[in-house]
């Protein structure tokens, strides 16, 4: 299969992928997009953090309002934002005439809200909220705790409870986690391994899509440009195929090396600790079974994308066959990233096993569990048998497609190609 | 011992015969013209020859064995639908073309850049494709195919879009390999281009071979002898000549049927020596364009 003439094309598709200005953005652009994405993720969230607020407490009771008014002048004062408080007697009667005197400032946003804790409150901790946004759980989740305190403060007076009793009380419950895996010695799990999982499916999910992307808009090319026919008189579709897939495949694999060579350097020298929450539990067999799935889902995803670019003669009406593939990486990423929360979930269990989705999904799984290494193998076993399916089913659709050109071809004829003999 | 053997080559696609049980063959030293209207047959025939469409019976034969992949590397192939990578510098284009031949080295490029300096593009060698203009991206083809010194140069339809200068190019490289006794095979609908250059042909029709053989004696064979006479005195004497076939007398006029299309000449000599006063003599030789608006306009009239 692999031959000169495949070899020659081999070297020409690295000559203008490897070494081209396009490898050298990509390989930074990505990371920075990755960055920009979770960068603004939080900036997003510390955005709407910063807005200032203006808030009015009205209570039944002047000593709820005294001792909430000297908890909450605790509060460390943001730089990005401020609420600010008003204090106000008020009956429950009287809370809608209230509200209807403020409605337009509320409405207007001058106002923020209306705090109105009742003397039910000190017995049940309901305390109704008045807003034009009543769910912003940002705003919420300032105040919240030193109300919290006051309530459980007052409720517990006169209970003779000690000082630390009531501390007690007031603490929420902290789990720390730890895992249990083959190697009898048990660590204090840090949130390490879920940026690394989520890392690596964010880095596998990006790169298939360009990469893919861009070896379909190269056929494409190839075959709008006509050179392909000047190529077929001296190799054969399959070695073509092949040569560009492998060329590609390669330097996909050079670039991931580069991104992931901060991570060997972390965990192949002691040239950086990590602090003890981001400590990382990966070792090189890791990564080399990270490398050697993604030469799979290369191998595998650049055929699928080869013969779409081979069935069309321009990137539009290739878009319509782009979809199934797209959605063959993107449901698997959705599964992947969602298992963060719970690696052990029924769905992520069976997607790693699945075709397509196991490429995606059993390196973030591996990274957040330990799975017995039969699995490991049979996932490879299973990925390694789908590629080489692909790849024949692929070679026969390129074959025929990208000597097609004219007609956008319907879907039936496509599967009439595969008995072809072409 | 020929050159190439076509056999019975047949292609179906879905359910078209795009040709059809086509055989015929190719001489060594020859220039071949497969010739035939758009759509007959001429590029489906020339992609089986080329091993690039697996054909669903016959076979290619080249100096008695069956063609594979190693035929490519003999061959020099000028498609009809041609074009290069547009992003790819010209002798970057053409190293990389010569290499999947199997040439590489200091001597391919050297006769490269010779090839680009007979064309006047030597100074364009680091240019992009895209850079140059249509005509000479066309030279660059002709320049790739001939690179790796194929033993085959194989075209079709090579004078489709070609200006003037480029068409006279091509014409020389086909006279300059036809010199070196390199087989020259090329596909074309325009019957002037495949009389002057090829002297052997097939005639290929509806996906058949309809017409094969060396073009003089086609030719011959198909040219016109009958001499339509319009003359005042005793023509007895045709009666008695070896050359003259058939005279048929038709009181104005008569037809006299010569053996061979050459003796034409020699019946006007004779007519002259003999005292007949010729008013009309009127001898035609046929061209190819003549054959085959003969062979396949009978065929479509056969209603195929």
């Amino acid at each position: 299969m692999v031959n000169r003439r495949t070899f020659s094309i081999v070297k020409r598709e690295l000559k203008v992928k490897l070494f081209s200005r396009t490898f050298i953005i990509m390989t930074l652009l990505i990371p920075i997009f990755m960055l920009g994405i979770m960068g603004l993720q939080t900036f997003l969230f510390q955005y709407s953090d910063g807005e200032n607020a203006f808030l009015i407490v009205a209570s039944e009771s002047q000593n709820v309002l005294d001792n909430i008014q000297t908890e909450l002048s605790k509060m460390p004062k943001n730089k990005d934002g401020n609420v600010e408080f008003m204090f106000e007697k008020l009956d429950k009667q009287k809370i809608e005439t209230r509200l209807n005197n403020i409605r337009a400032d509320i409405l207007e946003e001058k106002i923020t809200g209306l705090i109105f804790i009742s003397d039910q409150a000190l017995k049940n901790k309901q305390v109704e909220y008045f807003s034009k946004n009543p769910n912003n759980n940002i705003l919420l989740n300032k105040i919240k705790p030193p109300i919290n305190k006051v309530l459980t403060d007052m409720y517990f007076v006169g209970k003779q409870l000690s000082r630390e009793e009531l501390e007690f009380a007031k603490d929420d419950v902290d789990f720390n986690g730890f895992r249990i895996s083959a190697d009898k010695e048990i660590k204090e799990e840090g949130i390490g391994n879920t940026i690394l999982s989520f890392l690596f499916t964010f880095l596998l999910y990006m790169s298939l899509l360009f990469t893919g992307q861009m070896t379909m808009s190269a056929v494409i090319e190839e075959k709008s440009n006509k050179i392909v026919e000047v190529l077929l008189s001296s190799v054969s579709s399959r070695e073509l195929m092949t040569g560009k897939i492998i060329g590609t495949a390669i330097t996909a694999l050079v670039q991931m090396a580069i991104w992931l060579s901060p991570l060997i350097i972390l965990i192949s020298t002691t040239w950086f600790v990590l602090p003890p929450e981001f400590t990382l539990k990966l070792s090189i067999w890791h990564l080399l079974f990270f490398m050697l799935n993604y030469f799979i889902a290369l191998i595998t995803f650049l055929g699928l994308f080869a013969t779409v670019g081979s069935i069309f003669d321009n990137p539009q009406d290739a878009q319509s066959g782009i979809w199934p593939i797209m959605m063959l990486i993107i449901i698997p990423f959705f599964i992947a990233i969602g298992m963060q929360t719970n690696p052990e979930n029924q769905i992520a269990r069976i997607a790693s096993f699945v075709p397509f989705a196991s490429l995606i999904i059993m390196p973030a799984r591996i990274t957040l569990v330990d799975i017995p290494l039969l699995q490991l193998v049979l996932s490879i076993i299973i990925n390694i048998a789908v590629m080489i399916l692909i790849f024949i089913l692929a070679g026969k659709i390129y074959r025929v497609g990208i000597l097609i050109t004219g007609k956008k071809p319907k879907w039936s004829e496509v599967v009439k190609w595969f008995k072809y003999n072409y | 011992m020929y050159a190439l053997e076509v056999k019975n080559l047949s292609k179906n696609f879905n359910g078209i015969k795009a040709v059809d049980d086509a055989s015929f063959i190719v001489p060594e030293g020859s220039v071949f013209g497969l010739i035939g209207r758009n759509g007959a047959g001429k590029t489906t025939t020339i992609r089986m020859m080329m091993n690039i469409y697996v054909p669903d019976s016959g076979e290619v034969i080249l100096r008695g064995t069956k063609i594979g992949q190693e035929f490519k590397d003999k061959v020099g192939y000028l498609p009809e639908e041609r074009g290069l990578y547009k992003k790819m510098k010209v002798m970057d284009t053409l190293l990389f073309l010569a290499e999947l031949k199997g040439k590489t080295g200091k001597e391919v490029e050297r006769k490269a850049l010779n090839y680009l300096k007979r064309f006047d593009l030597a100074e364009r060698k680091n240019s992009k494709i895209e850079d140059l203009s249509k005509g000479n991206q066309q030279k660059i083809q002709f320049i790739a195919a001939i690179l790796h010194d194929p033993e085959f140069l194989i075209f079709d339809e090579p004078f489709a879009g070609l200006d003037p200068i480029n068409t006279d190019l091509l014409k020389d490289i086909i006279l300059e390999k036809k010199e070196e006794g390199k087989v020259i095979i090329f596909s074309t609908h325009l019957m002037d281009f495949a009389e002057k250059l090829s002297d052997h042909i097939a005639m290929i029709d509806h996906g058949k071979i309809i017409l094969q053989g060396s073009l003089s004696e086609i030719k011959s064979e198909f040219a016109q002898r009958n001499v339509t006479l319009e003359a005042v005195g005793d023509l007895s004497f045709l009666d008695s000549e070896a050359f003259v076939e058939k005279v048929e007398n038709f009181g104005n006029t008569v037809a006299i049927k010569v053996k061979e299309a050459s003796q034409t000449q020699d019946l006007l000599k004779l007519l002259i020596q003999n005292d007949v006063k010729v008013n009309k003599f009127a001898a035609n030789e046929i061209s190819l364009h003549e054959i085959f608006v003969t062979l396949a306009g009978k065929d479509s009239n056969n209603g195929k």
